[in-house]
């Protein structure tokens, strides 16, 4: 029994840790740029179908390291192309902008990669258990925890070092000040857009290694990340990874005891946390209203 | 004047709706499409309450279109052989399951509304989805079926006659489409677009916002719960798709498109809508793109919408 | 005499900074008070406790009376305060009339009507003809206030202060960004609203002809805190008063 609790725990953390690499990038997008991104799940499908593409050629490291740019690239023209001319207007238009984007990529990748799942190759090393008593420690997990880590805690050094980092969370708090000491607002948005695309990027292709590749990786993915910003509140990215990670462990201890509230509970905990605190664990009160 | 002016898209609507069965089936469509358009019409106008008449984005108002729909249909499978039992039932379940979301999110504002209502959208999904015993779970509730009206002597059979259903739910449909319309002609309705059009006066004018944004919404969840109990008894059959929030976009995606500054405007939406997917699902496999493209292309070059079109021109 | 308005020794932080200072002030029942200073002196900022927007940090805010330091805006407008605001806010893709009637029904306490009666709509109809007339904009009613002039816009948001019935108006710098022509139509207009009607009003304001012209009494902040207070005549005779406007300017 302890020994279930455990690996339900750590699964749950696994899978909190790809909610939130996934609502981080939501997050950035929406504090920066007042967009829901709907088509951020099919982005990271799209890489994650890349990577599975490009492993014969460059092996699965190869595939990790380039599938997340290039998707950010595709992100980069579609901001640059698309959602750019929506940002004057009702942010209902993004919205239903980027929800049609997400449709298209869903049937994009059905189209060119097939409907059936696919299996994802993994390398041998990272495939067996670390321990026979904990046999569900693969290398692959171990490592894949690892890595969400590794780029979460890049990420916060990236905002809080680069110059980049520093203005996109000026902007974030006052978008007009930034723009009148001589940022150029587009680009910042574009960039920003590009990081948290990326992001999303690399979430695709871990979490095909682990959960296998599937059309609707994206549209499965999606909501809880939309639950984690809204646990974790609006506008605060530590919060948002607070809350990636909060849903995750409690989907994973519910599949214990209550498996078929697996998915609702993120919901139940949603409608406690906007009961008690409508902005959210670490959210800006102002941020919501 | 202004009566004229208000009577007239009424009238024009009613003629329209009246003899669509006829008109719709000369250009190549059947009497099942024409209920349909009246129905998802109904659901797109009850979000436009809220959307465009009151100034708040729901994104997951599917929830309470499938919660109405499932509730029509475990009614004539568990409880009773009446319609109108399934019916109030539906409506029921829709708008108290709404009225409690309501209360949740009546604080939140903009994206952040929008977002909570997809979420929240999600629940009442996942709990059809996997309470399998009672909802028939991913396949959807079967073993029953719309039954005829019989009012004293008088029977429709609604149950085996097209048309007789069509009119069945054209006569809810006008029914809910009066109501609605009143309700925005009224003062309490007026208070809503003084809430759409500047939250800050209308507070300063002493109205209590978020009590009027909670009665909104209870009020297009129900519209939209009757639509979804409707669309259950024009299907006999419902699945968990009915509420999951691709339903969602469809219904806003339809008041836009039709003009969500217009109160028939969605009706027009779900029209076009309705017809370009029938007749793009029967000829590719690949409508999600199809409608997915739509959705962009609306954005991007028609956000006002039909109607919003013709009136500015109208008025040019 | 009685004051209708006591503000008690308010404190606004906002983080490090302090937007008011421990302000005290009394408006007596049909008073005109207006309240000047520098740019970043805090009047706004005190406007906005005394309507509601926003409760204060610290001490207490009294109308007719009763304690209303932590009532919201909606209840402080049932009790009889009305504002507008220096951006002016309306209800732009509405007529004239449409957001006059707003105010009048809700006043009437129709709020939550779904319909209304003929006696209930012709009282209505006829307080917003009223209205209408008080204000000058019987020629616009039936046009949309988003393509009306700044200043019809403006008075069209005073009048639909007034349809609440108020016995405290508060207006917030109700000429800024006008021209010559339109200042002196709104000054007329306050001006009849006080003396005609009696109603107190208390007035932020930058243009000095229009304070000196219409004001009974007049408070000076300056950098949050209080710097003076009386008649005109003592006012512009007083020297730390002018010295920070002087300071001000420069």
């Amino acid at each position: 029994m302890a020994q279930l609790v455990f690996f339900n725990v750590f699964n749950g953390l696994i899978v909190g840790a790809f909610y939130a690499l996934m609502a981080l990038g939501l997050s950035l997008i929406l504090n920066l740029s007042g967009v829901i991104n709907f088509a951020h799940g099919g982005f990271l499908a799209i890489a994650a179908y890349l990577a599975y593409t490009l492993i014969p050629h460059v092996g699965f490291w190869g595939g990790l390291l380039l599938a997340p740019p290039l998707t950010a690239a595709l992100g980069l023209l579609i901001e640059r192309f698309l959602i750019r001319r929506l940002y004057r207007r009702d942010p209902l238009y993004g919205l239903l902008l980027t929800f049609g984007l997400a449709y298209v990529f869903e049937d994009a990748t059905r189209y060119l990669w097939g409907a059936q799942s696919l299996p994802y190759p993994i390398p041998a090393s990272l495939t067996t258990p670390i321990s026979s008593t904990y046999f569900f420690l693969t290398g692959y997990r171990v490592f894949m925890v690892f890595l969400v880590a590794a780029a979460v805690g890049a990420l916060f050094l990236v905002l809080k070092r680069t110059r980049l980092g520093i203005r996109i969370r000026a902007g974030t708090h006052d978008l007009e000040t930034v723009s009148v000491l001589g940022t150029n607002v587009r680009i910042l948005r574009n960039l920003n857009f590009g990081l948290g695309i990326y992001l999303a990027g690399l979430a695709g292709v871990l979490a095909a290694g682990m959960l296998g590749l599937e059309p609707t990786i994206g549209s499965s993915l999606i909501m809880p990340s939309f639950v984690a910003i809204i646990v974790g509140g609006l506008g605060s990215l530590p919060g948002t990874l607070l809350g990636g990670l909060l849903i995750g462990v409690a989907s994973g201890v519910t599949t214990v005891f209550f498996p078929s509230a697996t998915e609702a509970v993120m919901y139940v905990m949603m409608g406690a946390v906007l009961l008690v605190r409508p902005h959210g664990l670490l959210g800006e009160p102002g941020r919501a209203q | 004047m202004s009566r004229l002016r208000r009577a007239a898209p009424a009238s024009l609507a009613a003629v329209l709706l009246v003899t669509m069965p006829w008109w719709l089936g000369a250009v190549g469509g059947y009497t099942e499409l024409a209920t349909r358009i009246v129905v998802l019409g109904l659901a797109a106008m009850a979000l436009n309450f809220l959307l465009g008449f009151t100034g708040v984005l729901s994104f997951g108002h599917a929830a309470y279109f499938g919660l109405g729909g499932y509730g029509a249909a475990m009614a004539l499978k568990y409880l009773a052989p009446s319609d109108a039992l399934a019916v109030a039932v539906g409506v029921a379940a829709g708008t108290v399951a709404a009225a409690l979301i309501g209360a949740l999110i009546v604080k939140l504002r903009g994206v952040y509304f929008a977002m909570v209502t997809i979420a929240f959208g999600q629940v009442f999904y996942f709990i059809t989805f996997r309470w399998d015993s009672v909802t028939g779970g991913d396949d959807g509730l079967t073993g029953w079926s719309r039954l005829p009206l019989r009012l004293g002597p008088l029977a429709l059979d609604v149950q085996h006659r097209d048309l007789a259903f069509y009119y069945f739910v054209l006569a809810l449909f006008g029914i809910a489409a009066a109501v609605m319309g009143a309700v925005l002609r009224s003062p309490f309705g007026r208070t809503l677009l003084a809430i759409r059009e500047n939250e800050r006066r209308a507070r300063f004018l002493g109205i209590p916002v978020e009590r009027h944004l909670w009665l909104s919404f209870v009020i297009s969840g129900g519209f939209a719960s009757l639509a979804g109990a409707l669309f259950a008894l024009l299907n006999n059959f419902i699945d968990p798709r009915a509420l999951r929030w691709d339903q969602s976009g469809n219904f806003v995606i339809m008041a836009v498109l039709g003009g969500m500054r217009s109160f028939w405007g969605p009706l027009v939406g779900a029209g076009i809508f309705v017809v370009l997917q029938d007749f793009v699902s029967s000829r590719t496999e690949n409508w999600m793109s199809f409608v997915g493209l739509f959705f962009v292309l609306v954005v991007l070059f028609f956000p006002r919408g039909v109607l919003g079109v013709l009136r500015r021109r109208a008025s040019a | 005499m009685n004051s209708l308005l006591a503000v008690d020794c308010v404190t606004q932080r906002f983080g490090q900074l302090v937007a008011v200072n421990e302000v005290s002030m009394l408006v007596a029942e049909g008073e005109l008070r207006a309240v000047i200073g520098p740019n970043g002196a805090g009047k706004t900022t005190f406007f906005n406790l005394i309507s509601g927007l926003f409760p204060p940090t610290s001490g207490r805010i009294y109308f007719d009376g009763k304690d209303i330091t932590a009532l919201p805006p909606q209840r402080r407008v049932a009790l009889g305060i009305a504002r507008t605001f220096q951006v002016t806010e309306i209800f732009p893709e509405l007529t004239v009339r449409e957001n006059l009637r707003i105010a009048v029904e809700v006043t009437g306490g129709h709020r939550l009507r779904l319909w209304l009666r003929r006696r209930a709509e012709g009282e209505i109809r006829a307080r917003v003809d009223e209205l209408l007339a008080l204000g000058g904009l019987g020629g616009k009613a039936d046009r949309l206030v988003g393509e009306l002039s700044h200043g019809d816009q403006r008075t069209t948001e005073i009048m639909t202060s007034l349809a609440l019935e108020p016995r405290l108006l508060l207006l917030d710098e109700p000429t800024a960004g006008m021209g010559d022509q339109e200042t002196y139509a709104i000054a007329q207009l306050v001006r009849r609203l006080h003396r005609e009607r009696g109603l107190t009003i208390v007035l932020v304001e930058h243009d000095m002809r229009v304070i000196f012209h219409l004001a009974d009494r007049i408070t000076v902040l300056s950098e949050g805190s209080m710097l003076a207070e009386g008649v005109p005549e003592e006012i512009g005779r007083n020297e730390s008063v002018q010295t920070a406007y002087l300071g001000g300017a420069r």
